[in-house]
């Protein structure tokens, strides 16, 4: 039993309490309140003038995955070889020992999706991951968690301009990906045929048997997507095929957020904290979240690692916040919205009995630059 | 006249000066493009617009000592990477002034979040990159916006040359490569300069015109630093070994593992500017980046300066990168030092900004808040006294 004591608690699905107490057994989160009774025996942090936060969750990532300092040798998100590679899968690839993981814990975060990149059309199937650990396996929350896809200008740059292939336009990206489903579709028509009939059977097809997953909801498309138009390409071959998706990016939201708010999409928004590297994130801007929030999006704070360096996730919220989210929406956003988008809620995402003993103690607020990382617990351990 | 008033008042001044580090409650004067006074109980003359800066933070124009804005243009591409003349090694004859676009839509960005002065450098991409130059943030003609001109020579060790030229199988391919075309450049201008002037005495002997050996003249001469773009501590070495050899002065850029030899950068007394430490680790030489290095250099007594590299990071969260120096232990003053004073002096512009002073270019930030927390907006931004953005009430930034 651990309990943390005294602290400015924010349980995020509910108010903040000041001088709770936080019960953790086994790993998981027992009792969150102030008159929680800390039980003889217990191990005892005292948190006086501390804040507790769950865990944050980063719901589009890359750590374990690539960037970093290792160069070519630790390039493994894109399977850049064809344009549709929905058999890879992110776990594969995961090296648990990466810098990234380091940085996830100093910035807080204790979860993240970790996705193949946008290279290619269909990139491969993602999971969710806790930040700590030595074996992919055992670090899983959830596998798969969806299947990458890509629109705008990187699967045209990394096919058509650098090996002169499709696709090389928007309308080339969109027919391929139309064009996977579609063979997913006829697939799965072939494997339902072949249950009265084994001679029917067609041979293995792990890019098709991992696509089915989409189109059973099984796990969602999740679209990369910039440029307004693209978003609008997105959420309409997500529609004629009835699939769950989540919009990765979606830097040009805002200049469409009654299309999305209509549809409560869920958009993952990031990286923002940096440089307007190409044409199709032009419209960048902290102010995004706000606008796609009060359209009524479900919205979650991503940083993209590397691109936004993960420990910055809270960063991105804050100044989110500056740009006219309120806090408490600010503070989901890197919490309990991304862990709903990511199909990992009951684990994690929020401070609440049967949950993940997964918190953070800081000195201060988060959002205040002075804070700091104190300790962080995954599953009732210590790891930072 | 413009008067500020009733702010809470960061100069930056450098400690023994006339003006205080914070005054409570101040007014700053302004007449002219340039301060006139500050003070707790200024009379404001009658006519003059004023800045009510009641429960707001004023502090000097923030200065980005080392970037690439303009010449790296905000979300274009190829069409506006202007950085790095990669087709030679050493492009010495080439100067950031004719590569700096004002439309640049980052310099109305910056403007916004307070950045008010910046050094622009070629990249790093050749051993020898070009001259910098110094600007304001503001104009629509460069050469009005010139601070000073050039402010220095571009150069650079470690992984970028010798990854842009060894994957052509060219010189340098190696860190000894780098070197050995660093020295070969300055031994060449050294020569270059020692016939010109044998030349005066006897005119049949003069040589043609040579811009590249010409512009690294200065460099021999002290009269503007070679700039060493090292990230790694065997690189840093490297750049204070060739500064020794020549006798020129130098600044080091990134200076990514001072921490690992601070006392010989101490002993030395070399200028560093230290960044951009929020981004990812993008190489190998990069790998121990963090904030414990200025904290580090700045403790040991060398004279530190922040950059963002912009647009590796843009220029607007230099401050943040202070605020988080200040989470690891640097103190404020010398945090605030290193986005204006420090980085002022570091390009050499100190006299005009850099500091609230009488005297100094009205280059002022009007702030809602502590200037370097992630939720402080800016509410005014004056540069040469002149108002180029104010927050509308209510508008989120």
């Amino acid at each position: 039993m651990l309990a943390v004591k005294n602290a400015k608690i924010y349980p995020i699905t509910s108010v903040p309490i000041d001088g709770g107490n936080l019960l953790i057994d086994n790993g998981k989160i027992v009792a969150v309140g102030k008159d929680v009774q800390i039980p003889a025996g217990a191990e005892v942090i005292d948190a006086a003038g501390k804040f507790v936060f769950p865990g944050f969750v980063d719901a589009h990532a890359h750590v374990g995955l690539w960037g970093e300092w290792y160069g070519q040798s630790g390039q493994d998100g894109n399977e850049g070889s064809a344009a549709v590679t929905a058999e890879v899968r992110a776990i594969d690839a995961i090296y648990p020992d990466h810098t990234s993981f380091l940085d996830a814990l100093a910035g807080g975060v204790t979860t993240a999706q970790t996705t193949p990149g946008s290279g290619n059309p269909i990139g491969g199937e993602m999971l969710v991951i806790k930040t700590a650990g030595k074996i992919v396996d055992q670090m899983v929350v959830r596998n798969p968690s969806g299947m990458k896809a890509a629109l705008g200008e990187n699967p045209k740059r990394f096919h058509g301009q650098m090996q002169h292939r499709a696709p090389s336009t928007r309308m080339g990206t969109a027919a391929i990906i139309r064009q996977a489903l579609y063979k997913a579709k006829d697939y799965q028509r072939k494997l339902e045929a072949a249950k009265d009939d084994p001679s029917k059977m067609p041979d293995t097809d792990l890019a098709m048997l991992n696509l089915i997953k989409v189109l059973k909801g099984e796990m969602p498309l999740r679209i990369h997507a910039h440029r307004a138009d693209d978003i609008v390409t997105a959420v309409r071959i997500a529609e004629e095929f009835g699939i769950d998706y989540s919009i990765e990016h979606c830097t040009d939201g805002a200049v469409i957020a009654d299309f999305l708010g209509s549809r409560k999409a869920k958009v993952n928004l990031g990286p923002t904290l940096g440089a307007r590297s190409k044409i199709e994130t032009r419209a960048l801007s902290f102010a995004n979240a706000a606008i796609l929030h009060k359209a009524g999006c479900h919205v979650s704070i991503i940083t993209d690692h590397p691109f936004v360096a993960i420990q910055y996730l809270v960063a991105c919220a804050a100044m989110s916040c500056a740009e006219g989210l309120p806090e408490e929406e600010a503070l989901k956003a890197i919490t309990i919205n991304p862990a709903i988008t990511i199909g990992v809620a009951h684990r994690v995402g929020s401070l609440e009995p049967g949950k993940d003993g997964d918190f953070v103690i800081w000195s201060d607020h988060p959002f205040k630059i002075r804070a700091k990382v104190e300790r962080v617990y995954i599953e009732g351990k210590q790891v930072l | 006249m413009l008067a500020i008033r009733n702010g809470r008042i960061l100069t930056a001044a450098a400690p023994g000066a006339a003006v205080p580090p914070v005054v409570e409650g101040g007014t700053i004067l302004v007449e002219n493009g340039k301060i006139t006074a500050i003070g707790r109980d200024l009379a404001v003359p009658a006519g003059a617009e004023i800045i009510d800066a009641t429960g707001k933070w004023v502090t000097p124009g923030i200065i980005d000592g080392h970037s690439h804005i303009g010449i790296e243009e905000d979300g274009v591409g190829w069409e506006g990477s202007d950085g790095n003349e990669a087709t030679d090694p050493v492009t010495a004859e080439c100067r950031a002034i004719d590569g700096i676009n004002p439309a640049d839509t980052a310099f109305e960005e910056v403007r916004r979040h307070g950045v008010t002065s910046v050094m622009v450098a070629p990249g790093s991409a050749n051993v020898i990159g070009g001259q910098t130059v110094a600007i304001k943030c503001y104009g629509k003609v460069v050469d009005a916006m010139v601070v000073k001109n050039p402010a220095g020579m571009k150069a650079a060790l470690g992984e970028n040359p010798k990854r842009v030229y060894g994957s052509q199988n060219k010189k340098p391919s190696t860190r000894m490569g780098t070197a050995a075309v660093l020295r070969g450049a300055l031994l060449a201008a050294r020569d270059y300069m020692r016939k010109k002037e044998a030349a005066r005495s006897k005119p049949d002997t003069a040589v043609d015109t040579n811009l590249k050996y010409e512009a690294l003249i200065p460099v021999l001469r002290g009269e503007i630093p070679l700039r060493i773009h090292a990230h790694r501590a065997d690189d840093i070495v490297t750049a204070i070994r060739i500064a020794e050899e020549f006798s020129i002065k130098i600044t080091l850029e990134h200076c990514t593992e001072g921490d690992k030899i601070v006392d010989y950068i101490a002993e030395k007394k070399i200028p560093v500017i230290i960044g951009p430490s929020m981004y990812q680790r993008s190489k190998l030489e990069v790998k121990d980046r963090g904030f414990h290095t200025p904290v580090a250099l700045a403790k040991a007594g060398v004279h530190v300066a922040l950059t963002t590299d912009h647009p590796v990071m843009p220029a607007q969260y230099l401050r943040h990168a202070a605020g988080i120096c200040i989470r690891e232990g640097m103190p404020e003053e010398v945090a605030l030092a290193a986005i204006t004073r420090h980085a002022a002096e570091h390009i050499g512009i100190e006299s005009r900004v850099g500091s609230l002073e009488p005297g100094k270019d009205a280059d002022i930030v009007v702030w809602d808040g502590d200037p370097f927390e992630w939720l402080t907006k800016t509410e005014v931004t004056i540069i040469d006294g002149q108002v180029v953005y104010r927050r509308e009430k209510g508008a989120c930034r």
